[in-house]
């Protein structure tokens, strides 16, 4: 039997089945991945020549710009969702509003390697220069005064929507903030003036003393299972300390993030055969004088179930393992470094 | 130039492919719908207990309501709500039906006959007025998952469902609002300007039958997405649609139709849009909502899927105007 459950951010409710009658990992359907892709490979060492020049690299001592010695590589993407040239125009068709579509899409390739495709097996340094790279990236887009939102998220596998194999992430700079983070974040402001208190701080705290839906931990940030997700198995990544910049990371912190990255990647591979899954990086708006103030996290979402008419029309969701079980499930998984 | 387009209603942004665009044909259902027959159908002259049926001159039924066998919510608990900390919990009470929409083994309510639709229809208004009479229930929703990417199973037998809930879903909050906004505002209804906009420019229309409207929206989410909108202003489904059951059983099968027929059968929902029950013990906050809101129905062909950029910021790309694929269904001969 499932209950109903609250997001305390935007007010969201979720069916979520209760312990006893929880699915467990091999009772979800996990669809196959790509189909090897290596002969054709637009974004591998050597085909540099085949993606428009690069915009932001990680590479071995000093090899040039645009030769193959690199780890990682952020390139605009070939066919962008937005285009870069030009000013925003606003204008209106009777009742509808609507602009040019103004943005920036770029592709970080996250490996030289083409068939290492799950960030969950790289090592820690590779997935440091990543995070690196995305800081390096969002700080650079956000000196664009044209861009309201810089979005960083990866599609892994194709039932989440990656259209290469290649292991890759993108970063799409929006002249608007998007629907979903403008919920977020005023959520975020009307529970920090009712309460005095920010609420992902209050999860973290909550998190902590129930500790049934913990995934890992380590000394700056805390993965866990939250008590009302969108999908079966999502884990997100909070530092434990209140911060707004996710772009502003220490040395170290950049260091533990890569960690509990990896382990939390690890142990969904590990407890649910490979799934395919999605990640994006949740931060406050640049350029537009709003709330700067936010608690920045990840949220992991592995990909297991089908969307279906009632979550379309309704926003309600529906998931078949309460995050405790799921947590247990992702916990028992054997993990070292 | 891609285009950036706001829903006027809920005000969500979405991204307007154009240079990427893919021509109309080349869309196809990415998961492959295709049924697997079991032995023997489940709802093939199903003996379930009725909970409501509409029968023909032989005594047999032509559309029956059951209970669902796994219910989501159901009507044996209590409804009650408590805290967990800093969240709030309510438990599943509620009303989960399916309807069946034929004895007979159909898969594709495309391939249905208009009086067959009808009485789907019927049974809807029917049980929408039964629901609302339970003063704990807020709000019913009818909706089908037809084929695997929609969330069905694989069982090809025409269906639907009725879910009735304790609490107003966030997206019904979200397009209530932004009625009301508009509302508030101009003082006329935006479904009822958006379809006299719809009309005069032509350009997304569909079909169109003497009460009804179908559209490719604005801004849709997702390629080939429909609206199916009354031409007449009523809030409520059930009320609304009284005398126009054959007369909206006409545009779905047409709409149905030339999906089935333009886009090689694929999976697809249609949830029905209506206004929340009970409104007028809730005080002041949904006083105007009788003018401000006008039913309809969404019509989901699903030929993308969603990836990590609109799951994180509710932001869509599509990659078709909607003004090919109103164009492209248009021609479709049914």
């Amino acid at each position: 039997m499932s209950e109903l459950r609250r997001d305390p951010i935007i007010g969201r409710w979720v069916f979520v089945e209760t312990d006893e009658s929880s699915w467990h990992p091999q009772d979800y359907e996990v669809a196959k991945r790509h189909i090897n892709q290596a002969a054709v490979c637009q974004l591998c060492p050597g085909k540099e020549a085949q993606t428009p020049p690069e915009v932001a690299a990680v590479r071995n001592n000093g090899s040039p710009e645009n030769s193959p010695n690199w780890l990682v590589r952020v390139v605009p993407n070939k066919f962008p969702a937005l285009k870069i040239e030009g000013e925003l125009e606003k204008r209106g068709e009777g009742i509808y509003d609507l602009s040019n579509g103004i943005g920036a899409h770029e592709v970080l390739i996250e490996t030289p390697d083409h068939n290492l495709t799950n960030l969950a097996d790289f090592k820690v340094e590779d997935i440091v220069n990543v995070i690196k790279l995305y800081q390096n990236r969002s700080l650079g887009l956000a000196k664009d005064k044209r861009f309201k939102y810089i979005m960083i998220f990866k599609n892994y596998g194709e039932s989440a929507g990656a259209s290469v194999e290649h292991a890759h992430s993108q970063i799409i700079a929006l002249p608007m903030v998007p629907k979903y983070v403008l919920e977020a974040l005023e959520g975020y402001t009307n529970y920090y003036s009712f309460r005095g208190r920010c609420v992902y701080c209050d999860m973290v705290e909550q998190e902590g003393q129930q500790k049934e839906r913990i995934v890992a931990e380590n000394e700056s940030f805390i993965s866990f299972c939250p008590y009302v997700p969108r999908y079966p198995f999502e884990c997100w990544i909070l530092p434990k300390e209140h911060a707004s910049e996710f772009r502003l990371l220490s040395d170290d912190d950049t260091q533990y993030l890569a960690r509990i990255l990896k382990e939390t990647l690890y142990r969904i591979k590990a407890a649910l055969g490979d799934p395919s899954y999605n990640f994006y990086i949740h931060v406050a708006p640049v350029n537009c004088g709003g709330p700067k103030n936010y608690h920045w996290h990840i949220e992991i979402l592995p990909q297991l179930t089908r969307v279906a008419g009632f979550e379309w029309g309704t926003g309600f969701y529906i998931i078949k393992t309460s995050p405790a079980v799921a947590a247990s499930h992702l916990r028992k998984v054997d993990f070292n470094f | 130039m891609p285009e950036l387009r706001k829903d006027p209603v809920i005000g969500r942004w979405v991204i307007i492919a154009t240079e990427r665009a893919r021509r109309p044909g080349n869309f196809v259902d990415p998961q492959k719908n295709y049924f697997v027959d079991e032995e023997p159908c489940p709802f093939c002259h199903n003996a379930d207990q009725e909970i409501y049926s509409i029968k023909g001159d032989d005594g047999q039924w032509k559309v029956k309501v059951v209970a669902s066998a796994q219910p989501l919510v159901k009507k044996e608990v209590q409804f009650n709500r408590h805290g967990h900390g800093l969240y709030d919990v309510v438990n599943s009470y509620g009303v989960n039906e399916i309807v069946i929409e034929t004895p007979e083994h159909i898969t594709n309510m495309a391939d249905l006959d208009i009086h067959q639709i009808q009485h789907v229809i019927e049974a809807y208004k029917i049980r929408f007025k039964d629901i609302a009479k339970e003063p704990d229930l807020q709000y019913a929703l009818a909706f089908k998952n037809y084929g695997w990417a929609a969330g069905g199973r694989r069982i090809g037998h025409s269906r639907s469902q009725i879910i009735a809930t304790s609490i107003n879903p966030l997206r019904v909050k979200e397009k209530l609002k932004g009625a009301k906004r508009h509302f508030d505002y101009h003082d006329r209804c935006l479904y009822c300007d958006l379809i006299r906009q719809e009309m005069s420019s032509g350009k997304r229309v569909v079909a169109e039958t003497e009460h009804f409207i179908a559209i490719t929206p604005f801004a849709p989410r997702f390629p080939f997405e429909l609206t199916i909108l009354p031409k007449e202003h009523h809030c409520d489904f059930s009320q609304g649609i009284v005398g126009h059951e054959e007369d909206l059983a006409k545009i779905l099968k047409d709409i149905l139709s030339r999906i089935k027929v333009g886009l090689e059968d694929p999976a697809y929902n249609y949830i029905i849009q209506t206004a929340p029950f009970n409104r007028l013990k809730r005080g002041d906050r949904w006083q105007t909502i009788k003018q401000d809101y006008h039913w309809h129905i969404e019509v989901l062909p699903r030929l993308s899927l969603a990836a990590g950029f609109e799951k994180g910021t509710g932001f869509y790309i599509c990659p078709i105007p909607p003004e090919d694929t109103a164009e492209f269904l248009r021609e479709v001969e049914v």
